[in-house]
């Protein structure tokens, strides 16, 4: 089934973009976790995303502790880890790389169906007239693109113009991922103000 | 829109002392240099004397990264006249060239300053970030290193260049580079906690064990580092889980890694004091490593 996102997962991915536009910066997706498969539901909604890194992406240890941390915190808050989002330090260079994989690959085995969302920084505007965001899903070994359409979103009209009014009140400043708990651990990288930001904008 | 020293209460002493901070910590806080060094050089050009010219090399710098090429261009052309032959200046039109993608004209500014002074290291690195920029990592990497040859002692270089090799995952190389770094910075505890990263990435138990000694050694540095902290206890954990240890190494190591565990719910109790929010943040950790406690015995 394919991901879509909500305004919250959305913004917040493209926050961390724009905190750190000279660095690669990564994170995690997260949706609902469902008792039974719905019958007529067509995708998984992801409700939420944690920034991770920014900087170097390439090292294991950290990541192991965000992965096992969180992965702990879903639990408790009937979420499962459904997706990656990445954004590289190239803005001309959009493509999933080793490191996009990897983590992908570790979360479907959780998650059979997590997809990789990389971020378009190259594209990223204050406007967010279109969605800067190529999702892929995993078809036979390979990681292949799927289209990008408003049908990707809960709902794009609220999600382009939450994250735009984001954008330009530079609510990035106070974005909060893994790399700034550990520098400071009274930093929340669940990110409530931003999520309340959020919400009152809905 | 409120100027800053409106919205912060702050006069222009402050504003040129809060420049000179960002300059000694090399932050790359570009949005907030140029709101702040703009107002400074827009309003109180005549009280910073003769600080304004870094101050004028600081804002263009910061412009370059936030696109604000008509800041950038004011800052360059007083500098351009104050300096007119300067190297120091001609590298920072090559700068401008670069953000604007312009690189064979960029290239050509950073080859005439090394023609008329081939020890420019300023000018060698600028060339050295455009192969970086247009995603030449392999050329980079090679001229990084003929780069270093040269000047041995360049710690910047040597850390841009365990990024690289981090980059293409060899982890071997980078790990070179920090011990370089290691070797010259002997209380350095961010080079010790990296290097250990490096280590437990390449994996095998004999780069595990070292990777626990050096995140112990980043610790006795600087005990409030967390990522050693935390280094420290999946090293240990992973170490005595391995079947390929003696009974006495796992044991060492579960008294490591339960030190650890000490260390990192005590850490998160003082974060968490007063404040309902990290509760769910503690819990997470308490839980986590309970379990991973599990997996070990």
């Amino acid at each position: 089934m394919p991901i879509q996102l909500t305004s919250q997962a959305y913004c917040k991915m493209l926050l961390h973009a724009a905190k750190y536009p000279h660095c690669a910066v990564n994170g995690l997706l997260v949706a609902e976790k469902t008792k039974e498969k719905k019958k007529d539901s067509h995708s998984v909604l992801c409700v939420d995303c944690v920034p991770l890194f920014h900087g170097t992406l390439a090292l294991a240890p950290m990541l192991e502790v965000a992965l096992t941390l969180i992965d702990t915190w879903c639990k408790e808050n009937n979420y499962v880890i459904v997706g990656y989002y990445q954004a590289n330090e190239r803005t001309k260079d959009s493509r999933p790389n080793q490191v996009a994989e990897k983590v992908a690959a570790r979360i479907c085995e959780n998650f059979i169906e997590a997809a990789i969302v990389m971020v378009d920084s190259g594209r990223l505007t204050v406007s967010c007239f279109e969605p800067i965001v190529h999702i892929y899903d995993h078809h036979e070994n390979k990681w292949k693109s799927r289209d990008v359409t408003p049908e990707s979103f809960e709902d794009w009209n609220e999600a382009q113009k939450i994250t735009s009014a984001l954008l330009e009140g530079r609510s990035y400043e106070n974005l909060i991922d893994f790399d700034n708990h550990l520098d400071d651990l009274r930093n929340d990288w669940t990110n409530p103000v931003i999520n309340k930001s959020v919400l009152d904008l809905c | 829109m409120a100027s800053v020293s409106d919205l912060y209460d702050v006069g222009w002493e402050e504003m040129r002392d809060k420049l000179r901070k960002w300059r000694e910590d090399n932050s790359r806080n570009s949005e907030q240099i140029v709101d702040v060094g703009e107002e400074l050089i827009g309003e109180h050009s005549s009280k910073l004397g003769d600080d304004i010219w870094i101050i004028y090399e600081q804002v263009m710098i910061a412009a370059l990264d936030c696109s604000r090429d008509d800041l950038a261009l004011t800052c360059l052309q007083e500098l351009k006249k104050q300096f007119p032959d300067s190297h120091r200046v001609k590298r920072l039109s090559g700068m401008r060239l670069e953000a604007l993608e312009r690189y064979e004209e960029a290239n050509k500014y950073y080859d005439s300053i090394l023609q008329d002074d081939p020890t420019n290291t300023a000018a060698r690195k600028r060339k050295i970030s455009i192969l970086k920029a247009q995603g030449k990592s392999t050329e980079a990497i090679r001229e990084l290193n003929e780069y270093l040859e040269q000047f041995v002692g360049d710690q910047e270089a040597w850390h841009e260049l365990s990024e690289l090799y981090i980059n293409e995952h060899d982890y071997g190389k980078a790990a070179f580079c920090l011990e370089e770094l290691m070797m010259t910075n002997p209380h350095n505890h961010l080079y010790c906690e990296q290097y250990a990263e490096v280590k437990y990435t390449q994996g095998g138990l004999e780069n595990l064990e070292l990777s626990r000694k050096y995140f112990a050694q980043a610790l006795r540095l600087n005990n409030r580092n967390m990522r050693a902290l935390f280094g420290l206890y999946m090293s240990a954990s992973h170490i005595a889980a391995s079947p390929k240890v003696s009974a006495k190494v796992k044991k060492d190591n579960i008294k490591y890694a339960a030190w650890a565990t000490t260390q990192i719910n005590r850490a998160y109790k003082l974060a968490g004091r007063g404040s309902k929010e990290n509760k769910c943040s503690r819990k997470a950790v308490e839980e986590m490593l309970e379990s991973m406690q599990i997996t070990m015995s």
